[in-house]
């Protein structure tokens, strides 16, 4: 047994994840290697995409490199429950879901966690880019902060795990910069160094989110592409696939300026220009704090996960909160998640209503 | 490291080991070349064909040596001729279902019969599935459980029926006793690595019956397999079917074994699958309630005992059991399928010290959860 114990280290085959692994290896821990089994990647889409087998293949190869053990774990069962049919509900209400989120905070982080306690595991590590911090005893046992590097910091996807499994969380690249990570996937010999990021969401590698919804839950109900007077300019198949702030495929070509998607309402795709697209206030819903506020306060909120936190005042609600930036924001959709920032240290989030 | 995991590969017996190095270090050709290095192979491949037919009370001239157990079903079912239907149970092993598949392909009809209540389907079903020339394909001992399917009884059946039977003996061999002189059956495959030898395989084949080869090329195996064999792995394969009766008496010592990890995982709530029909020493199979399998494997694996979900799978991808499914079909009993551990064990390298190790292994982690 390792001087610090056993951790299960989440390893998805890519740099990130094994460098993690790397790192608690040299700093003494008893690394147990996991590769959550999520999705099973349809027809072509199976080369170098995310639960691929080729990537269980990195993972495992990482772990022999390592010399620790590997193991996959099935939750394909919870990830559809979980993450995909929550997502494809959500874009047939017209909203743009974070699926990311909600797969951190329940397939991989809670089940992890749970997995990790069958397994003897005191901690849990991924290569998420983000820091935490020992907490004040009581109300905020652990403290989550932004990732050092900033370009890379994934701590937007995190704020909807539960306190007690962040406390037993390790993230081994939150002070590194990508680069520096690279560097040591090198340094550390591993096989994938110089595998290339991933970036798509992982069970629809191509993007084609339409094609994606319909195969899974077949056509849907068709409606108009229609300015903000109501006057139609086109029609589509279903709203899903549609997000705001969206410009291409609106199917509404011709001359004049360029058209947006301000909103999605009922069947109706509602666009208009770009000046539209700039609000000042957001509502959000289904809001988890990792540090209770008292009331109302000045931070920052990220309206997604490629957003600069915009500085904003923040009012907690029954349900939720409400949110005023100081500056107008270009399309906040809803679906996405709203995360809200002091500083470095996320306070919590909820999603756009 | 505990080493339970027999029914998917046994662990290499001292004696085969030593065999198979002095084969290594010989002057060895290819077994079917007609020089001194070539004969010195081929004595080696005609060594293993003897041991293996005399552990099968068969003559060494009906046994012929396959690669793997896989390829020893596949010739076993394929080479076979053309059958009127082909009938077989749902508890078969992978390799055996997909051969049976191979015939439905080529236009065959297959019957699949069904198990329940943890028991093999009886030989009144079968015989309500019989039809002459009929080809019945089962497994005498199932590779997830230790069931032991009435072949014998199977056998007297298809006799009665003029239905052909071939049992995939894999799981069988070196477990119980093989006689295929009286079986009634026209043909029986083997595997070494059950047995404390290298991966191999072997076939017998009834001699009164035509085999079609499914491989084809050089005329080995009188014209039934073709491929060079390998000489080391048949050297292996020779000394432990020349051991087989030892490794037969050493089976009441392993019963023992097994009911003590038996009590162990029933002290912690678990089911036992198969329990309600007659079984083989080597395995016991069953569910923890609120444990899935490839979790407690690997739990297992981390306090240095090697398990297995089920029949071992290649692909990486985990599906329920498929056998404990068949034995218990009923909706509320598909969580046994979904958490079926499988602990198999057998003489080699194995003592009453590490099956103590492993209870006390499995005790710490099943105590991590309640149920």
């Amino acid at each position: 047994m390792g001087a610090k114990g056993r951790v299960l280290v989440a390893m998805s085959g890519g740099v990130d994840s094994s460098v993690a692994a790397a790192l608690l290896v040299e700093a003494g821990w008893q690394v147990v290697g996991v590769t959550l089994h999520l999705w099973d990647a349809e027809g072509e889409q199976k080369v170098g995409r995310c639960c691929a087998p080729e990537d269980r293949d990195d993972a495992r190869r990482t772990c022999e490199h390592l010399g620790v053990p590997h193991y996959v774990i099935d939750e394909r069962a919870s990830f559809r429950r979980d993450v995909v049919e929550p997502f494809l509900d959500e874009y047939r209400a017209g909203r743009t879901p974070s699926p990311c989120v909600h797969c951190n905070r329940t397939v991989k982080l809670l089940r992890l966690a749970e997995i990790a306690t069958d397994l003897g595991c005191s901690h849990v590590a991924t290569g998420h880019y983000a820091r935490l911090l020992q907490g004040d005893e009581g109300e905020a046992p652990v403290r989550l902060l932004r990732g050092r590097d900033l370009a890379k910091d994934q701590s937007y996807f995190l704020f909807g795990v539960p306190p007690a499994v962040l406390g037993r969380m390790l993230f081994p690249l939150g002070d590194l910069e990508k680069e520096a990570s690279r560097a040591e996937a090198r340094r550390l010999g591993l096989p994938n160094a110089d595998k290339p990021d991933s970036q798509e969401l992982c069970f629809v590698p191509d993007g084609d989110v339409r094609a994606f919804s319909r195969r899974e839950r077949g056509p849907s109900a068709p409606g108009v592409v229609r300015d903000a007077h109501g006057e139609v300019l086109g029609r589509h198949e279903g709203v899903e696939g549609f997000t705001v702030g969206q410009r291409k495929g609106l199917g509404v070509g011709g001359g004049g300026a360029p058209r947006y998607v301000l909103r999605i309402v009922g069947s109706d795709v509602v666009v208009g220009s770009g000046d539209e697209l700039y609000r000042h206030e957001l509502e959000a819903v289904g809001v988890r704090w990792l540090r209770a506020p008292r009331g109302a306060f000045d931070g920052q909120v990220r309206i997604r996960y490629r957003h600069e936190p915009a500085p904003a005042h923040i009012e907690p609600r029954a349900e939720g909160f409400h949110v005023r930036f100081e500056a107008p924001q270009r399309a906040i959709t809803p679906g996405q998640a709203a995360v809200v920032y002091v500083g470095d240290e996320v306070l919590g989030g909820g999603f756009i209503a | 490291m505990i080493y339970l995991d027999h029914h998917a590969a046994t662990p290499l017996a001292p004696l085969a080991r030593r065999a198979m190095a002095d084969a290594l270090g010989a002057a060895l050709g290819n077994p079917a070349s007609p020089h001194a290095a070539g004969r010195a192979a081929r004595a080696l491949v005609e060594r293993a064909r003897a041991a293996v037919g005399s552990s099968l009370g068969a003559r060494a001239a009906d046994i012929v040596l396959t690669g793997g157990g896989t390829e020893a079903c596949e010739l076993m079912i394929r080479g076979m001729p053309r059958p009127s239907r082909v009938v077989t149970t749902e508890l078969e092993h992978p390799a055996v279902r997909e051969a049976c598949r191979g015939w439905e392909r080529a236009g065959v009809e297959v019957r699949w019969l069904p198990a329940a209540c943890g028991k093999p389907p009886s030989p009144a079903q079968l015989s309500e599935a019989l039809t002459p020339g009929a080809l019945v394909v089962v497994q005498w001992v199932n590779h997830e459980t230790g069931t032991i399917l009435p072949v014998a009884a199977y056998a007297r059946a298809c006799g009665r029926a003029g239905a052909r039977l071939v049992v995939d003996a894999i799981q069988a061999y070196g477990r119980l006793p093989i006689d295929v002189a009286d079986l009634g059956v026209s043909a029986l495959c083997v595997a070494s690595h059950k047995v404390g030898g290298p991966v191999a395989g072997a076939l017998w084949v009834d001699r009164e019956v035509p085999l079609e080869p499914r491989l084809r090329g050089g005329g080995q195996e009188r014209g039934r397999r073709a491929g060079s064999q390998d000489p080391v792995v048949a050297a292996g394969f020779a000394a432990a079917a020349e051991a087989l009766a030892g490794r037969l008496e050493r089976m009441a010592e392993v019963a023992d074994w097994r009911d003590r990890l038996e009590a162990e995982l029933l002290a912690a709530g678990a089911v036992v699958n198969g329990a309600e029909a007659e079984r083989v020493p080597s395995v016991v199979n069953a569910s923890v309630p609120g444990w899935r399998s490839d979790i407690l494997v690997a739990a297992l694996d981390l306090e240095g005992v090697c398990a297995s979900p089920g029949a071992a799978c290649s692909s990486g991808v985990r599906a329920p059991s498929p056998v404990v499914r068949a034995l218990y079909p009923a909706e509320e009993d598909a969580w046994r399928a979904d958490s079926a551990l499988r602990l198999s064990l057998g003489p080699e390298g194995l003592d009453a010290l590490q099956v103590d190790a492993a209870c006390a292994a499995m005790r710490r982690v099943l105590r991590r959860r309640f149920g």
